[in-house]
């Protein structure tokens, strides 16, 4: 115990950074990657049969990809075809790759518990394809899925955590607490910080997304 | 199986929607073809496209290095999995259990293994352990903290299987004079595993991507590997492009099984 209070009198502000820092991280790759999800989603809906297929070849590559290899490929190989993006937006554009494939996943699993007979019965009331999509079949997928985009909420968030392998300017909690564990003996108390920080951000978003599904949840 | 909502959607279209639909098809196939080329061009002109650049992939050693890094990957991941597995039963039964004193210390094990990155643990692994004498090798390193970590998502995952069992199968059982034990791995657990096997094979995914962070610990699993080309042959992008098509190729065909398993069984 004496251990993490030395600890936070020493690096309490820094903890207060890393942690902002993990939060936005998962904030500004989150919002973007649902929106495109949400896109790719759609996208596939139509039947424009190249497209559907490029799409669902990016979901799967995007899904099963191991995220850490996306980002060592952004990071390292893309200079060498002269395509330069700085540390942070690469971290952040793996992470809307990576969540954007996910978050159409899901929301496909969404459409498909819409029964047929709904959209039979938009279109004999004379809506077009685009208005069923947006006021029919959209409105329940996303119900549908707040369980599941929290828990990809939750995992995007513990993957922030591979910022820790570029050299970023700001530090977020695990490049924060293996930086202490490096240079002082205080490692453990670090580890155990970053850990009970991470796990209180997961809980309240896990609140959050609970609260949240017994708002919307659809009772069939 | 009802049609594809898409199909119900687009059902029927009139001969100009028809008509509209495929130019833009093709329009789409044309920009899309343009992509490709163009990322071709990319390639080219960045001289990537040298014939040093992929000569070794020719060789047979260049896979059988590979090859061996793929199975460092899958021995690790194999390992964690089985860890995974037996402690997630340990922790599904001290989180049913009734007396406060082991429910309440298994949610918390299974809260802070679930609710932190996998590559902290393998830090705390990496960094922690060994000064304070304890010298894992690096597949252990690896292996631990991915089992751990995975343990307490399995253990949510058998929870959700068993209180899918009806509540009848346990009443019944137990007016049998079955034992509790006898009464959970008899006929509880079995039932909830056919719940949950499309969802313990999708874990494998996930394993399977962490243990790409093999290369923190230098454990010689596929990455790490491809490092040690990249270092002998000073061919980045291509093989890093193999690499990742290795991993997706492996997670893709994880992937497909879980789905082809979670289809209803009749």
């Amino acid at each position: 115990m004496s251990d993490v209070s030395r600890l936070l009198a020493d690096y309490g502000p820094a903890f207060g950074q890393a942690l902002f820092l993990t939060w936005k991280l998962t904030i500004v790759s989150f919002v973007p990657g649902f929106l495109l999800g949400m896109i790719v989603t759609v996208l596939r809906l139509f039947p424009l049969p190249p497209l559907r297929f490029v799409l669902t070849v990016y979901v799967e590559i995007f899904r099963n990809i191991p995220s850490v290899a996306l980002l060592i490929f952004i990071v390292f190989a893309l200079p060498d075809l002269n395509v330069l993006i700085d540390y942070e937006p690469s971290v952040i554009l793996t992470l809307v790759l990576v969540c954007s494939a996910f978050t159409a996943d899901y929301l496909r699993s969404g459409i498909n518990t819409i029964a047929g007979g709904q959209i039979e019965a938009a279109l004999s009331l004379g809506l077009r394809p685009m208005q069923i999509i947006s006021a029919v079949v959209l409105p329940q997928a996303l119900r549908a899925v707040v369980q599941p985009m929290t828990s990809l909420l939750i995992a995007l968030m513990l993957s922030t955590s591979l910022a820790s392998q570029v050299p970023f300017p700001g530090r977020e909690l695990t490049a924060l607490a293996s930086k202490i564990a490096n240079d002082s003996a205080a490692g453990i108390a670090a580890f155990a910080v970053a850990a009970a920080m991470y796990v209180a951000t997961g809980l309240l978003m896990a609140w959050a997304g609970a609260t949240l599904e017994k708002k919307v949840r659809i009772l069939r | 199986m009802s049609r594809p909502l898409e199909d119900i959607l687009f059902g029927a279209p009139s001969p100009q929607a028809q008509a509209v639909m495929r130019a833009v098809s093709v329009t789409a196939a044309a920009v899309l073809l343009l992509l490709v080329a163009g990322i071709v061009f990319r390639f080219h002109s960045a001289g990537q496209l040298d014939v040093r650049f992929w000569e070794f992939f020719a060789w047979p050693t260049t896979w059988a290095f590979l090859a061996r890094g793929l199975l460092g990957t899958l021995a690790s991941a194999a390992m964690a999995t089985l860890i995974a597995l037996t402690l997630g039963l340990v922790l599904l039964l001290g989180r049913l259990a009734r007396p406060r004193l082991v429910r309440w210390p298994s949610i918390a094990v299974i809260e802070f293994l679930r609710g932190t990155p996998t590559l902290l643990l393998i830090y705390v692994c990496f960094l922690v352990l060994p000064p304070a004498g304890l010298k894992l090798s690096t597949y252990w390193m690896l292996t631990l903290p991915i089992g751990l970590s995975t343990a307490a998502v399995v253990a949510e995952v058998y929870r959700a299987g068993v209180l899918a069992v009806p509540r009848g199968q346990t009443d019944a059982a137990r007016s049998l004079g079955l034992t509790e034990a006898q009464v959970f791995f008899f006929v509880v657990f079995p039932q909830a595993l056919r719940y949950i096997v499309p969802a313990l094979v999708a874990q494998l995914v996930i394993v399977v991507k962490d243990t790409t962070f093999g290369y923190v610990v230098t454990y010689g699993e596929l990455m790490q590997n491809a490092k040690v080309l990249i270092a002998n042959y000073h061919s980045l992008v291509p093989v890093y492009l193999v690499v990742a098509a290795l991993y997706c190729l492996v997670n893709y065909a994880i992937s497909r099984e879980s789905k082809r398993l979670d289809r209803p069984m009749h």
